[in-house]
């Protein structure tokens, strides 16, 4: 029995010592100069998923040009460049900016007046735009009927108003339509129910894709699939899939960036407070025209 | 100095397993911390037998019925799809005289349950999914069966692996009485080996069950993820896909981030039960 207390007791003293151990070297009671000093060599970029490569590739080339902060500025210290880039949602990249968990929040939609006045010193940085399109497979039959759907037309296929193809046009075949979405609470989801649903609800029986390239690949795979696929999937996948006119106005990089295509959202980069010098080379380094071609590349709407 | 370094090793191990049993507590308790919290808004009959899953509408609704029925249908048909092939898989590797072939077979089932689930997914996006829609003239592949199919490979090692370790103890136990009766190698099998090797097949069956249920991505990719009723050739949803596809956008500490947390405790219950199940089964 002593023999088992003991134990115990000795458990608990080195669980302490454990613990003790580990708050330590991040210290929470340095002064503060003494942070202000120490050189930050790390950026945490949080959020979309969708601009989560675009940041994860314009940081590779960061990288790979300059190594270490001392060769961006001569005044930085000799450290690795060390930029983390991790994909959670739109919405889960403000509530790290409002936590102050991430030093930089990535989202792919409008950041609410309401979320900005919980975000002390909000700035934000639009890096372009990326639009959704109403998309799918080459092989079906309405493109060859027509181009352009009305927003009433996409509001009835999504809510299962129109269940077969045949109800959207009667010379198509009784073949049920798919209907493919990402999932219902996220980020694009959100775009296109706002820009097409309002208050009408997508039917029960929808695929809801993990990602957009799953979403992308299901319209690929399957004739009979309608999804909200996003403009840079489809540029990446041209001739896969079919983007449709919506209200007569092509998903064109000009229509996307006046805003005249209805499908459309920011991406924008958002920040609490002032940025440290670091950070502010990299944001640079971003909407440059350098960074501005990647984010073409990548199938999205520069903002230049 | 021998005798400290051995009383060191024993603390040491003690600790350890203490560890790993608290961790496992803490999960518990911080889950079903998080979870119980929706009980205030919602009745718990609601929740486990509503219809509805729509947690962001203007009035929300939780009810996951749809997904616990769906998890069950999906781990089901994987498990009735793997049993027999598992069965005979097992028999075979237990009867196997060749010992370098028998090892290279052990080997491939290794390396099959060494795949990435997320693999698995792909696969059966693009050739199960694909298959069931041409075959069954479906507008759309993604359904239970195809989950089911994809689960049914993931699960079959562990089906072989679990039975097969009883069956070849019976077999080199009842090898040499057989041949000195004479009787066939495959009326020793039926006769002897199987009926002996219940207790085994009941309890790989139990651990396929609970693996196929808690499996996240290979399902979600091609089940099609809606919150219906289940059918064998329709849509649904597990439980893992439904937490997976929507905590990422669930606000803190919002109805709708408790809800996922709530099924996730409902899932770790029958998980939990399980497994009680597969250690008093094995104990037989």
């Amino acid at each position: 029995m002593k023999k088992k207390l003991l134990t115990a007791v000795f458990l608990v003293v080195s669980l302490a010592f454990g613990l003790v151990g580990c708050s330590n070297p991040t210290g929470g009671s340095k002064p503060v100069e003494d942070a202000k000093t120490q050189f930050k060599s790390e950026i945490k970029f949080y959020g979309s998923t969708t601009l989560a490569p675009v940041v994860s590739q314009l940081s590779t080339n960061f990288n790979e040009r300059y190594a270490t902060w001392d060769k961006v500025d001569s005044q930085f210290d000799k450290k690795d460049i060390a930029i983390y880039v991790s994909g959670a949602g739109s919405s889960a990249g403000v509530k790290s900016v409002i936590d102050g968990v991430s030093d930089f929040g990535m989202a792919s939609r409008q950041v609410s007046d309401e979320e900005k006045a919980k975000i002390e010193g909000y700035q934000d940085f639009k890096l372009g735009m990326d639009a959704l399109t109403i998309s799918v497979n080459p092989k079906n039959n309405l493109i060859k009927l027509k181009d352009s759907l009305t927003s009433e037309e996409i509001k009835k296929i999504f809510s299962g108003e129109f269940k077969t193809w045949n109800d959207v046009d009667p010379s198509l075949s009784k073949t049920e339509i798919v209907v493919v979405t990402r999932d219902i609470g996220g980020g694009a989801h959100e775009v296109f129910q706002k820009a097409i649903m309002g208050d009408a609800k997508v039917r029960a029986d929808v695929i809801q894709a993990p990602s957009m390239g799953a979403l992308v690949t299901k319209i690929i795979e399957n004739e009979n699939a309608i999804g909200y696929a996003s403009y840079g999937m489809v540029n990446q996948n041209k001739g896969k899939l079919t983007p449709f006119k919506v209200d007569g106005i092509e998903p064109s990089s000009e229509n996307i960036l006046n805003g005249t295509y209805k499908i459309s959202r920011p991406l924008i980069i958002l920040k609490k407070g002032s940025l440290l010098p670091q950070e502010k080379a990299f944001m640079d380094y971003v909407v440059s025209d350098e960074g501005m071609d990647i984010i073409e590349k990548l199938g999205f709407v520069p903002n230049k | 100095m021998n005798q400290t370094l051995e009383k060191l090793f024993i603390l040491l191990s003690t600790i350890f397993t203490v560890i790993s049993a608290v961790l496992l507590f803490l999960v518990i308790i911080f889950i079903a911390k998080e979870s119980m919290l929706i009980f205030q808004e919602v009745n718990f009959f609601d929740f486990i037998c509503g219809l509805t899953w729509n947690p962001l509408a203007g009035e929300p609704r939780v009810g996951i019925l749809p997904m616990i029925l769906a998890t069950f249908y999906v781990s089901i048909v994987a498990i009735l799809i793997s049993l027999p092939i598992g069965i005979g898989c097992a028999l075979e590797l237990a009867a196997l005289e060749n010992e370098r072939l028998k090892s290279f077979c052990t080997s491939i089932l290794g390396v099959l349950a060494g795949i990435p689930s997320v693999i698995y997914g792909l696969i059966g996006l693009l050739v199960v999914v694909k298959f069931l829609e041409k075959k069954f003239m479906l507008a759309a592949g993604e359904s239970i069966l195809s989950g089911g199919i994809v689960l049914a490979v993931m699960v079959l090692p562990y089906i072989v692996s679990s039975a097969a370790e009883t069956m070849e103890k019976s077999y080199v136990q009842y090898k040499e009485t057989s041949l000195a009766l004479g009787v066939s190698k495959s009326y020793m099998l039926r006769a002897l080996i199987l009926p002996n090797a219940k207790g085994a097949i009941l309890t790989s069956m139990i651990l396929a069950f609970s693996r196929a249920m808690g499996e996240t991505m290979a399902v979600m990719m091609v089940i099609g993820n809606s919150p219906i009723l289940p059918k064998l050739l329709g849509k649904g949803e597990t439980i893992p896909a439904l937490i997976a596809l929507e905590i990422g956008t669930a606000g803190l500490g919002s109805l709708h981030y408790h809800a996922l947390f709530t099924a996730g405790f409902v899932l770790m219950i029958f998980l939990i039960f399980l497994n009680a199940l597969f250690y008093t089964t094995q104990k037989v």
